[in-house]
């Protein structure tokens, strides 16, 4: 699974940075986020409801990101 | 300098005829009202008709109106005076961080809110509650269902946050206190009118000596200039709120057409003269100064706008996106112009920097 490292980045650079890996990506596949800015939980969670992907929090600080839709 | 044509924060200027009445209240108001001399019965005069004035505004009773500076003083006064010794305070997830704080030293129950900003009514068990509602959010302009929130807790002893609603939401018919912003119908800031409706259910929670009614001293002439600007704006208000919800939903249909737009709650269940919408992929900084260097002024709700650098707890807890928020307050002196100018500013700069 491929890994997004946005530790240090400050909002909204961590979900840009998914955005753009995201848009490479097909339905099923996953990629791993890591963020320590307090901003991306609570982002993701809008993030997947306007982009109709969804996300699991693995621990403090990474996620998995599935994409679901073809956007 | 950029010069700012348009201010969409939520301070404004004072109400006109608050800002004529201030310069005579500092002359004609400014000894102790408390004193016995000719000019401090002149004090006591002006301060007796300021709260009447206040109080038939407000639809409360005249001893009920407390005034007291800074308004944040009033979340405490209001809310941690009710409580008993087993007392849990159930609050929502987009109160403001005063009730948090008061919270925080209490048990304490907290209620979900949806995506629409709504919160989550809760049949909670907890006995001697103290419910804290808010009536709209300070950053969304949410209306909450205060009936049926009321309903679900079955509290006896209500705080009504009324700060941000001021006098465009009425109150509950049922409340123990309530807490009103003067700045919410044009008055001076910092200070705030708190309503003890229920005064066997509040004691003072500061310290004192004397247990009559509490008098916290604020500043005369403020509190006739928030008089003042209360009773005009009180005539005003609902021509304000029709002009306001026209050029809120032209705002609205502007944004919603741009791609990845997030706009917390809708036109129905907020203030009219209130919008938040944040922009995927922007940062909430850049934006909210690249509107300004066209000369209007917003607030934002983004972490990278923060003192602590932490994202809306209020945009958190509904699930709407934290960065690239925009907050627009929509005043009475609001034109087509300025809303059409703001529009383009902000539609303009969204697409320059997602490039």
């Amino acid at each position: 699974m491929k890994e997004i490292d946005a530790r240090g980045l400050r909002c909204p650079q961590p979900i840009i940075e998914l955005g753009k890996e995201v848009s490479f990506m097909h339905a099923g596949d996953q990629v791993m986020l890591h963020s320590d800015d307090p901003a991306t939980e609570p982002d993701l969670v809008a993030w997947s409801r306007m982009t109709g992907n969804v996300f699991d929090k693995k621990s403090k600080d990474s996620f998995v990101i599935t994409k679901l839709s073809e956007r | 300098m950029v010069r700012i044509t348009g201010n969409f924060q939520s301070e404004s200027p004072l109400h006109p005829k608050a800002f004529d009445v201030l310069h005579a209240a500092f002359e004609s108001g400014w000894a102790d009202p408390a004193k016995l001399s000719q000019s401090g019965a002149k004090a006591r005069q002006l301060k007796n008709n300021a709260l009447e004035s206040i109080a038939r505004a407000l639809s409360v009773g005249v001893d009920s109106v407390v005034p007291i500076s800074p308004t944040s003083l009033g979340y405490f006064l209001g809310l941690q005076g009710l409580f008993v010794e087993s007392s849990t305070l159930i609050h929502g997830a987009t109160d403001r961080k005063e009730v948090f704080a008061i919270a925080a030293k209490n048990p304490h129950h907290v209620l979900k809110s949806a995506l629409d900003g709504k919160l989550i009514p809760e049949n909670t068990s907890a006995k001697q509650s103290v419910l804290a509602l808010q009536i709209a959010n300070a950053e969304t302009g949410v209306v909450q269902e205060c009936d049926a929130i009321n309903a679900s807790t079955q509290s006896e002893r209500i705080f009504l946050d009324a700060t941000t609603s001021g006098i465009r939401v009425p109150l509950l018919d049922q409340f123990s206190t309530a807490l009103f912003d003067s700045k919410s119908w044009y008055g001076p800031a910092e200070l705030g009118i708190l309503i003890v409706k229920k005064p066997s259910q509040w004691s003072n929670p500061l310290p004192h000596l004397n247990a009559a009614h509490p008098n916290f001293d604020v500043s005369l002439p403020l509190l006739l200039a928030s008089a003042v600007a209360l009773e005009n704006f009180s005539t005003e208000v609902e021509n304000a709120d029709a002009q306001a919800r026209k050029f809120n939903q032209d705002l609205r249909s502007a944004f919603s057409r741009v791609s990845d737009a997030d706009i917390a709650g809708s036109l129905d269940t907020t203030l009219a003269h209130m919008l938040s919408v944040s922009f995927l992929n922007c940062n909430g900084e850049e934006l909210l100064r690249a509107i300004e260097s066209d000369g209007f002024s917003v607030d934002s709700g983004s972490a990278c706008t923060a003192d602590n650098l932490q994202p809306s707890h209020v945009l958190a807890a509904m699930g709407v996106l934290t960065h690239g928020n925009i907050r627009i307050t929509i005043h009475p002196g609001t034109t087509q112009s300025d809303i059409d100018g703001l529009t383009d500013s902000v539609i303009k700069n969204v697409i320059g920097l997602r490039q």
